[in-house]
Formats: structure tokens, C-alpha cells, sequence
């Protein structure tokens, strides 16, 4: 039902769409462990989704030039900020090929923050966690 | 509004979702540092929610008069560093202790990325509720781990010498809108910002939460540690009512992998 509501309408700020290059405060320090300078884009194939607490998270098997697959570890907002925005549990499957833009942990891990991804169904979606931050 | 957000101006009106599937607009916005990022890593025009309007409308109360706190509510302390709840140029300075602890802290050591309590007066980016009862008021936290707090509002004293805990032994009383929590009892172990600010258990914090209106709730936090700090300071942070919300579950330890992937020391974000 929300999902739908979501389809229906959705509203950007009439004033101006706010976007944040580095999306903050989830419950961890988002500058110590991703870098907001050095966007990466994968498009691949999703392997296993975990709608789970502090963070739901997917992973992409995703081919290099050469034909090497490595299976990457996306980060996404907490389910609870997901659901809020209009995501179900069903709106990333295994086996689905999707593309997917964020930031790349500094640490050299194959792991990334997502900031945006399209979805099988080809809908672009926000998967950040930079919402509720009003009132500081 | 962070530093790192960019405004993608004269974006209006409301746009289908299906909408989304054409190809964005190559807007350049400023980074952080003065250059240019793409907008293209960052086109969110997707379903992400507008933070809802305040309610407005006059300060409710219960039968007996007393103020009516009761309700989801939104922020109301500070998340990156304190200092942005400081007011008529005030400092948090600190001592020389509190120096070398905050310079030494990293990041990968916050409590809150190790899904600990956020102690007191940092609050998470999730919903809170706030639950009166005559004797007591209870905050209780979707995310913060999933906690709560209590209050004591039913004229006791603190204990002459109670253990340290993350929250504290805490008891209040209501002046006019506004209820009054003394605290004192708090363990050394959490932080108060993502920047690292310390305290010890000598932290005594006196808060303060004014219903201004129906949508608004003040928060006024003393912060006295004359271990870490040179001199008590006032934090002021505002909190939102959110009629529509409920609070969600929130795990923290479900399924925690962040926190071995911070590197360097604490920082704002």
C-alpha cells in the first residue's frame, strides 16, 4: 500500500531537492568509513539481500573488463528509513540486475555505501540514510 | 543543514515515480571542498521522504494541568558534535585530560557505530517516543539500540551513591511546560557526538524540555564534568512532534559490520 502511495506521488521539496554527497548520520561515522570524493557505479547481478538492522545490505556479483567476478557488499539505510522512503523487503531480489551508484569504503574493502540504485523494474531509486536530520 | 549537502534548486512540484526513469539532468553542484562533484553519482529523485511539516497548535496539557510531552518525537540532541547545540558564543572547552582523550578517541571505538547506548544528550537520527505516567516518563528509543529511559517524577531523591550506568539515575519534576531532568550516575563510556566529546562519571547533566508549542519541544541540556570540561556548558537542540509516526524495531546487533571499517580518528560525520 505505501509502495503504491509511493508510486503515486512523489514529492521533491518545492523549494529545491536537498541531496547530500555524503550521507550522514546513520549510527556510525559515515567520513570514517567511506569516501564521499571518489563516487563508483557497478551494474551486476544481485547474489543475496539482508533486510536487517543497523543497515539492510546487498550483495552484486559484479564482472570486471577482463571477465572477473567479484562480489560486492552494498550498504543501504536502516529498513526502518527504507520502508519510511517506500522500499519493501521485495524491492531488490536475488537474481535481479541492477545498477548501483555510492561511495567506496576507504579501507579498500569490496564494500560500498549506496546512494542510488535502479532497480530491476528499471525505477531509480534513493537508498541513502540522510533523512529525519531537521531540529539537528 | 550538513556541509556536505548540495541544494539542486528549482526542482518543484510533485513527480511520479515513473518519472524517475528518465535520464537525470547534469547538474553541478559544490563539493565540501569548493570543486565540483557530479550530481550524477546523487540525482536522488526517488522515493525518499520530505521531512513532514511541524504541527502547529497551542502546548497541550493533561487534566491535572501538568504539561503534555507525550508523543513521537524527531532530534532534539546533537548527533555529529555538541558544539552545534552551542548558543551566544559558548564553549565546550575542555581540560587538559579532556583534550588528550578526545584527540586520542577513533572512530572505530564510537559506542553508537558499536551499537552501544548513546547515553545522554546525543540522540539517534530515528523517532522517539516520549510516555508520561504520574510516577514515572519513560523515553523510549527506536533506534539508540532500542532503549529507554526512565524518569523519576515521583519526588524521589537520587541515591547516595548509585552504580554508573549509560543513562544514568535520573529524576524530574515539571515547572510551567517544561519537565526538568537531574542526572546524575552516569557510566565514562559513551560518547557524546560522532567527534568524541568525553565525560566522566562525575557528569551531572540537568535537562531541560519546554513544549512550546503542540509540534515543538525545546531541549536544553547543562553539561557539568569538571573533569573533562573547564566549566558547565548549555546545549540547545529542538525536537519535532511526528503525529503520523510509529516507532519501528531496531536491532542494532543484528547484523553490525561497520564498525571494523572505520579508520581514523573521530570525526563530524
Amino acid at each position: 500500500m505505501r509502495a503504491k502511495t509511493a508510486k503515486s506521488a512523489v514529492l521533491i521539496a518545492a523549494a529545491g531537492l536537498l541531496v547530500c554527497a555524503a550521507p550522514m548520520f546513520a549510527h556510525h561515522s559515515f567520513a570514517a568509513e567511506y569516501d564521499a570524493n571518489k563516487p563508483v557505479s557497478f551494474k551486476g547481478t544481485v547474489t543475496k539481500v539482508e533486510w536487517t538492522n543497523p543497515h539492510a545490505r546487498f550483495y552484486v556479483d559484479v564482472k570486471d573488463a577482463n571477465g572477473k567476478v567479484t562480489n560486492w557488499n552494498f550498504e543501504l539505510a536502516s529498513p526502518n528509513v527504507l520502508s519510511r522512503n517506500g522500499w519493501t523487503r521485495h524491492s531488490l531480489k536475488e537474481g535481479d540486475t541492477i545498477s548501483v551508484q555510492g561511495s567506496q569504503a576507504k579501507d579498500g574493502a569490496f564494500l560500498a555505501n549506496a546512494r542510488t540504485v535502479t532497480l530491476a523494474d528499471g525505477r531509480k531509486v534513493f537508498a541513502g540514510s540522510n533523512t529525519d536530520n531537521e531540529g539537528k | 543543514m550538513n556541509k556536505y549537502c548540495i541544494t539542486l534548486a528549482a526542482l518543484a512540484a510533485s513527480l511520479p515515480l515513473s518519472a524517475q526513469n528518465r535520464p537525470s539532468a547534469g547538474a553541478v553542484a559544490t563539493s565540501p571542498a569548493g570543486g565540483s562533484v557530479q550530481a550524477a553519482t546523487a540525482p536522488a529523485v526517488g522515493n525518499r521522504r520530505r521531512a513532514p511539516e511541524r504541527p502547529k497548535g497551542p502546548t497541550p496539557h493533561l487534566a491535572d494541568g501538568t504539561v503534555d510531552l507525550s508523543g513521537v518525537w524527531n532530534g532534539g540532541g546533537p548527533i555529529g558534535d555538541i558544539a552545534q547545540g552551542l548558543k551566544n558564543g559558548e564553549k565546550a572547552e575542555m581540560t587538559p585530560a579532556g583534550e588528550r582523550l578526545f584527540k586520542s578517541r577513533q572512530s572505530k571505538d564510537d559506542p553508537e557505530a558499536n551499537c552501544l547506548p548513546t547515553g545522554v544528550p546525543r540522540i539517534a537520527p530515528y523517532p522517539w517516543r516520549i510516555v508520561q505516567t504520574p510516577t514515572h516518563v519513560f523515553f523510549l528509543f527506536e533506534g539508540n539500540i532500542h532503549s529507554f529511559r526512565q524518569i523519576f517524577v515521583d519526588g524521589r531523591k537520587h541515591p547516595d551513591d548509585p552504580d554508573p550506568t549509560w543513562y544514568g539515575h535520573s529524576i524530574g519534576h515539571y515547572e510551567g511546560n517544561s519537565l526538568i531532568v537531574d542526572t546524575i550516575g552516569y557510566n565514562d563510556k559513551f560518547w557524546f557526538d560522532f567527534a568524541g566529546h568525553p565525560h566522566s562519571e562525575s557528569l551531572h547533566t540537568i535537562e531541560k524540555y519546554t513544549r512550546s508549542d503542540l509540534g515543538t519541544l525545546e531541549v536544553e541540556t547543562q553539561i557539568i564534568d569538571p573533569v573533562y570540561y573547564v566549566k558547565p556548558f548549555t546545549l540547545h537542540f529542538t525536537a519535532t512532534l511526528r503525529p503520523k509516526e510509529e516507532l519501528m524495531e531496531y536491532i542494532c546487533q543484528e547484523n553490525q559490520v561497520d564498525a571494523q571499517h572505520l579508520i581514523g580518528g573521530a570525526g563530524l560525520n
